[in-house]
């Protein structure tokens, strides 16, 4: 509540000191358990911004679409664009500042330190539709449609992601909401990848397969991804057709492997793939498998420094060398 | 024909019999934690509790639209058709928002199908003709809609009939039948001992069951001269303001079941290669790109517009209906909770 109150007393002064043009936050959704995004334009709206255990979706995914060059356009002044943040938000906004896609001197970072948010796929209620739900300190409630009432501890219900964040404030910030906390404390960094690897190849291809065999070319994986951004993307490209547009599993399989490597030195494993796939697809053992090897081939976090070079983009003398040597 | 009832323990017997002669579809629980129309490939007492679901994931719009679909292969001075006849289809426990949906596709691919027989002859699409003409579709009636489920805004019920050849309503112990069909009325007469006649109490069940179900759905939108709206709103200023939190994927399309746009490739290797059809969506950056380079839907504006224009009075004026059937896939599914319902009371 605080927070929230925080975020849209400082928007309201934003605009009016017309420090921006649009302000990017959350809003309360149209289902339970979800929230939804919201662009205000002027002060007269911020009411509708909200700050609760629902607001997962990466946000800097909607800022590239603002700073594209447009020909037709006569005035070519870029909007200021104002931008609510998690930890992991705040990376992908260093990252995409890094690959020149957003500048920073139009955007207006308002930084929250994040306790983590709510996997609500974790409310086991065997189809049963949830109706209300309400937030109470660290409890969640919710109210089924037999009008029965459950009660949920919120630590019980972190998502995944959260539960191995490395980053709970964001690195880059015009104004931090909350105090700064690099908190660690109930971390479990990539143990998933980590017991995925100890299984054999044939296994590991035989879980690839079985998962990739449910996507269904949707993209919303790449959609919801603040680091695909490319016009067009590798998957669509008709000259020459690298891959088809079928769903062939081998057209799955390329499709979703190019895209995982396409992350590699630039995915900070926000989850936001993962949740936007209607079909459930564990797709984050793939990226954090990426994050995972760029950390111990590379020594590199993506999304951290504004100044650090990406892995991919230079060559130091120190680059381990084993996979070309010792494949 | 009048209604009978079958009880469903004989239901696994019932299902032994028909794949001897049948490819049956049922609603099937996934590895993914969702319900999927899968084909059955032998009788097992968990697949068979298909009445407990809600609704699937995806529409079974696959089934008689594949998400690929080869038209047809071709070599070097020769090309092949191939076979395309398809074995008699049972689909079972379609929910009835689903079935009409298939009678909205029958508009675009088939024309309208009165006794199975399309009436003129141009624009039919065979490969779906095909499977429809081979298919009898065994819809079930809901007896719990979803919260987001709003069929009766648009001219459906939980018990609607358009679509489907048979109907079934779960009694508890047993399923009432009621044939629509004379396809339908063909299936049953071949099965007909494994019916009885529906008695009064059975029927005051059955009403009973409809009224539960209508007092259920809550949610609702209103589509009263909706087409007469939006005739006069391509240049409103809302369009600006809703698409906004679009990301861009084709999720809401893909899971719709009277989304219907596809693109065509042709995939050649060294002398021979095949033409293959394949789901698009109008959301997609690529979908009305030019050769030229230009694409007169370059934002997510026009392309928002497009999707609620052709949704709601494109398709009711070349096709005589909304094509939404408020089944609700778009509004559980879409990533950044757009949802369609705010999107009407936004033009209205």
């Amino acid at each position: 509540m605080e927070v929230e109150r925080q975020i849209r007393e400082t928007v309201k002064k934003l605009f009016d000191e017309s420090k921006i043009d649009v302000f990017i936050g959350y809003s309360e959704g149209t289902l339970p358990l979800k929230s939804t995004t919201c662009f205000i334009t002027e002060s007269a709206n911020i009411e509708k911004l909200v700050w609760n255990s629902y607001c997962l979706n990466n946000l800097a995914v909607y800022l590239p679409r603002f700073f594209v060059y447009d020909p037709r356009k006569k005035d070519a002044t870029l909007p200021r664009v104002g931008i609510v943040a998690k930890g992991c938000d705040g990376r992908s906004l260093v990252g995409l500042i890094k690959e020149h896609q957003i500048p920073r001197e139009n955007l207006y970072i308002i930084g929250i330190s994040c306790d983590g948010m709510l996997d609500v796929t974790k409310i086991k209620n065997a189809g049963i539709e949830i109706i209300e739900s309400k937030e109470k300190q660290d409890k969640i409630i919710v109210i089924d449609e037999n009008r029965k009432a459950m009660q949920f501890e919120k630590k019980d219900l972190l998502a995944d992601v959260c539960l191995s964040c490395q980053y709970s404030t964001p690195t880059v910030y015009d104004t931090l909401i909350g105090e700064e906390t690099q908190n660690t404390k109930h971390k479990i960094q990539n143990i998933p990848v980590a017991e995925f690897e100890k299984k054999s190849v044939q296994e590991r291809w035989e879980y690839f397969k079985e998962q990739i065999s449910k996507c269904i070319r949707c993209y919303a994986c790449r959609q919801a991804c603040p680091n695909c951004y490319c016009k067009v993307c590798f998957a669509e490209q008709t000259k020459p057709r690298w891959i088809g547009i079928t769903n062939n599993i081998s057209d799955l399989m390329f499709y979703q492997i190019g895209r995982v490597f396409h992350q590699a030195g630039r995915c900070i494993d926000c989850g936001a793939c993962v949740r936007a796939c209607p079909m459930n697809i564990d797709l984050r053992i793939f990226t954090s498998k990426t994050v995972k090897d760029i950390k111990e081939f590379f020594e590199y976090e993506a999304g951290v420094s504004l100044e650090e070079a990406p892995p991919l983009a230079i060559f130091k003398q120190e680059d381990p060398e084993e996979f070309i040597t010792e494949p | 024909m009048e209604e009978l009832v079958i009880r469903k323990v004989k239901i696994p017997d019932l299902i032994q019999e028909l794949i001897k002669t049948y490819k049956v579809f049922l609603p099937t629980k996934t590895n993914g934690d969702y319900f999927h129309f899968n084909e059955l490939q032998t009788v097992n007492e968990e697949l068979l509790s298909f009445w407990d679901y809600r609704n699937t994931k995806i529409s079974p719009k696959e089934i008689f639209f594949p998400q690929t679909e080869i038209l047809f292969s071709f070599a070097e001075k020769m090309e092949s058709l191939g076979s395309n006849r398809q074995l008699l289809t049972i689909i079972l426990g379609i929910r009835p928002c689903d079935a009409r949906a298939i009678s909205f596709l029958d508009k675009v691919f088939a024309e309208p199908l009165r006794n199975g027989e399309p009436q003129t002859p141009s624009y039919i699409d065979p490969y779906y003709l095909e499977r429809r003409q081979k298919s009898t579709i065994v819809s079930l009636a809901c007896s719990n809609p979803q919260i987001t489920c709003f069929c009766t805004s648009l001219n459906g019920k939980p018990d609607g009939e358009e679509g489907s050849d048979i109907i079934l309503y779960d009694l508890g112990e047993e399923f009432l039948v009621k044939v629509i069909s004379k396809t339908g009325e063909k299936l049953i007469d071949s099965f007909a001992k494994w019916f009885k006649k529906a008695t009064k109490s059975h029927i005051a069940k059955k009403n009973k069951f409809i009224d539960f179900s209508l007092k259920r759905i809550h949610s609702t939108i209103d589509c009263h001269n909706i087409k007469e709206k939006l005739d006069e709103s391509f240049n409103a200023t809302f369009w600006g303001k809703i698409h906004l939190k679009c990301l861009g994927c084709g999720i809401c399309t893909y899971l719709c079941p009277t989304c219907y746009c596809f693109d065509i490739t042709d995939e050649v290797r060294n002398k021979q290669g095949k033409r293959m059809r394949c789901w698009d969506s109008c959301m997609f950056s690529l979908f009305t790109l030019h050769a030229s380079g230009h694409n007169p839907r370059l934002t997510y504006k026009e392309r928002m517009r497009q999707r609620i224009m052709h949704k709601f009075n494109y398709c009711p004026v070349n096709f005589n209906g909304i094509f939404c059937v408020g089944c609700g896939r778009c509004i559980r599914n879409c990533p950044v909770n757009l949802d369609l319902r705010e999107i009407i009371k936004d033009i209205r």
